[in-house]
């Protein structure tokens, strides 16, 4: 039997701990696209400009979807948090003067993360009793959308303080690559615009429009895959020089 | 210092030496970007969507519904802004929460500070917006509804007392335990003057007209010009703090193998 040191044995869980992390992302990512697929105001997503009538019809015809896709995402959406935190995990690892962008991303993230168990709060509270006048299953039916898409700043500023923290990272041997930075920065530029799902009924800034629907929940998407090989990456890189074997 | 502090003192020292200067550069930026994001933050809120000072709580519905659709544009111009910086909020609580973190009253009350504002941020603040924007979005709704809209907009970014609390009451501890004097103790006083008037706001759930109403003399002007004084005094001594370290100080890391 192999004995590890203390340091050796805690760097080995700690590093096991982050890969089960790592694998659970596929998993969970495939439950959420399941839960996504489900929710039946999603494909095409729901119109802002229907009238309260056709939100309250909607409601009461489909019901039972709109229930289980929505407390689905309540018992699993948050799941999506350790991933960021994993990240959040090796922007510590990063050199920085001050390690304040890991430190401000952890606030950014829960944030974020509240807003998103808000709107599906609202979505189910409408489907809860849909017979309960068309007038208020719409401005729930509102409510939802518009926290649903368009607080988008913590996800910025997420974006932001990974893309500082990679640009302040050592060259020589960066945590994660360069381009990871201008990345971060690109997809919060492309998820930026849908905060005008608040104000706009149509076009593409609408909560249906192309941008602020399809480009703003495929990039976060889009990003949360291309994350899952920059991580894998970076433990294995870790477990190298820490001198753990995999 | 613990001694980990002094063995990345060590360690730095060793690096190519580079001509001293004042401050590290991440501090800096964080210290514009808080500047930058409370200037933003007050014409968001005061110049465009009016929501300080606040409109009266003793309205009727059809005042309330008046009120919106004379403010819809500043509203929906300014929350919107709000909405796409909102995250600044994020970065605000990181500079002060790494102020704290170097006191030596220790990393726990810095992660009890950042995660009290972390919570404030939506009540406090994120529902405003979404009850404003959500009232604006459709200014045809039955009165009633933008009424409800209103008062939950209103109650939310006032009312929210708790969350500043427990982040003021935290800061003063620190401050008070703190023997590095990254902050001077005088400032810890101030900021339980900052706690006072959260527990005098409290009146506003129960008033809806005269001095603790939300929009009251001592529930708001009282507060206002303390969070005003609270807020040049911290962002002087930020400043003064800031220039304080060198790029000698030792980072916030934390060594190979312990993370």
């Amino acid at each position: 039997m192999q004995v590890l040191t203390e340091k050796e044995e805690s760097s080995a869980s700690g590093l096991r701990a982050q890969r089960a992390v790592l694998w659970s992302a596929p998993v969970l990512a495939l439950v959420l696209l399941v839960l996504f697929v489900a929710f039946p105001g999603f494909f095409p997503p729901m119109s802002p400009d229907m009238s309260a009538a056709e939100v309250g019809a909607f409601y009461r015809d489909n019901t039972p979807l709109i229930r289980f896709s929505m407390v689905g995402f309540n018992l699993f959406g948050i799941l999506i948090v350790p991933f960021f935190v994993l990240i959040m995990t090796q922007m510590q690892r990063m050199r920085s003067e001050s390690h304040i962008y890991a430190f401000s991303y952890l606030t950014a993230v829960v944030a974020g993360a509240t807003l998103f168990a808000l709107s599906n709060i609202f979505f189910a509270v409408a489907a809860f009793r849909p017979d309960r006048g068309d007038e208020l299953i719409q401005v729930l039916n509102d409510l939802a959308w518009i926290i649903f898409i368009a607080p988008i700043g913590m996800l910025v500023a997420q974006f932001a303080l990974l893309a500082m923290a990679v640009y302040a990272d050592d060259h020589r041997a960066p945590v994660f690559p360069r381009w990871v930075g201008h990345y971060a920065v690109l997809t919060a530029l492309a998820m930026a615009p849908s905060a005008g799902a608040a104000v706009f009924r149509d076009g593409p800034l609408a909560w249906d429009g192309l941008v602020s629907f399809w480009l703003r929940n495929g990039a976060f998407a889009l990003f949360v895959v291309v994350m899952f090989f920059v991580l894998r990456t970076a433990l294995a890189r870790q477990a190298e020089q820490e001198g753990v074997t995999p | 210092m613990t001694d980990a502090g002094s063995a990345l003192a060590e360690d730095r020292s060793e690096e190519p030496a580079e001509p001293e200067r004042k401050g590290k550069r991440e501090i800096w930026i964080f210290y514009w970007l808080f500047g930058v994001f409370y200037t933003a933050l007050s014409v968001g809120v005061c110049l465009l969507g009016r929501a300080t000072p606040p409109p009266r709580p003793d309205v009727t519905e059809l005042q309330a519904v008046a009120w919106f659709d004379k403010h819809q544009m500043g509203i929906q111009v300014g929350f919107v802004f709000l909405l796409v910086i909102a995250g600044g909020a994020a970065i605000s609580n990181g500079i002060i929460g790494y102020f704290m973190k170097r006191m030596s009253s220790g990393k726990m009350l810095a992660y009890a500070y950042i995660a009290a504002m972390g919570v404030g941020a939506i009540p406090g603040f994120q529902v405003l917006l979404v009850c404003w924007l959500t009232a604006t979005f459709r200014p045809d709704r039955d009165p009633d509804v933008m009424y409800l809209l209103y008062d939950l907009g209103m109650l939310s970014y006032n009312g929210s007392l708790g969350c500043f609390t427990a982040a003021y009451i935290v800061v003063a501890i620190a401050i008070l335990y703190d023997k590095n004097r990254i902050f001077p103790k005088w400032f810890a006083y101030v900021t339980i003057w900052q706690v006072v008037t959260e527990v005098l706001a409290s009146q506003m759930w129960l008033h809806h007209s005269g001095a603790f109403a939300w929009n009251g003399m001592i529930t708001l002007y009282i507060a206002l010009v303390v969070f005003g004084l609270w807020i040049v005094c911290f962002l002087a001594l930020f400043r003064k703090a800031a220039a304080a370290e060198t790029a000698r100080t030792p980072a916030l890391y934390e060594l190979e193998g312990t993370r």
